[in-house]
């Protein structure tokens, strides 16, 4: 499996206390556990299950998944910040591996 | 002694009302109901309160796009009736985030979607959607 990649898009422009939309994706399989593969093997599974938003070391949503999300998930919000700082992203994968993402949201 | 008209009536009064409730609950073979108790505490669920903003009908079952928003919640989670396992997602929402959120999910088969949102004082709210889809998601 490739490498997953996350991404994550805000506005250009942030105002303080100001609700702006945060878009997040990751590229991932989110392997079921329900599938076989084309050798009719079961495909074991492996999914994103939490994924974890702070800024400036506050969390500000956690959301925990389950194999009834999507391949590559998306999810999306809104948040409103009171000053500038760092949006961090983490993605837990069922392997252990951990990808993160951080983000300067400079306010304007 | 013979049954009364009244109680045939109250029978099958109950009788319906029986045959009412488990109609969705006969579909969810998947444990959907244990899996709300479990999110609840098995606790009393109000309707209103939650928007559940989902397609009735879309085609790729393998991303519908869901967004759920319940104004005063901490949490929210999502369940579905139709595919292997009910669980589709939880959201805690923290200070800098409203109680809103999108997320794309897999629907195997055409089925129920459930939004039950934990609000700030500890009472639970539901919203439900069918939702219709013509291919599968989780093939």
């Amino acid at each position: 499996m490739a490498q997953p990649r996350p991404r994550v898009k805000l506005p250009r422009s942030i105002e303080a206390d100001v609700p702006f939309t945060v878009k997040t994706r990751i590229t991932h399989p989110m392997h079921t556990g329900e599938r076989h593969d084309s050798d009719g093997v079961l495909v074991p599974r492996r999914i994103i299950n939490r994924f974890v938003v702070s800024y400036n070391g506050e969390v500000a949503i956690t959301v925990d998944l389950e194999p009834a999300v999507s391949a590559d998930p998306y999810v999306q919000f809104e948040m409103a910040v009171p000053a500038s700082g760092v949006l961090e992203f983490q993605w837990f994968d069922d392997d252990g591996s951990v990808y993160s993402l951080s983000k300067q949201v400079e306010v304007d | 002694m013979a049954p009364t008209r009244r109680d045939v009536l109250l029978l099958s009064a109950s009788a319906v009302a029986a045959a009412l409730v488990p109609a969705g609950a006969a579909q969810a073979s998947n444990g959907v109901w244990q899996a709300i108790d479990e999110f609840t505490g098995s606790a009393l669920r109000l309707e209103g309160g939650v928007l559940l903003d989902a397609p009735e009908i879309f085609d790729n079952g393998g991303a519908v796009p869901i967004r759920v928003v319940a104004e005063g919640a901490r949490r929210i989670a999502l369940f579905n009736d139709g595919n292997p396992n009910p669980g589709v997602a939880v959201f805690n929402f923290g200070r800098l985030v409203p109680p809103e959120a999108t997320i794309r999910i897999r629907l195997a088969q055409s089925q129920t979607v459930y939004a039950v949102a934990e609000m700030a004082d500890g009472t639970y709210r539901e919203a439900s959607q069918k939702i219709a889809v013509t291919v599968g998601g989780c093939g």
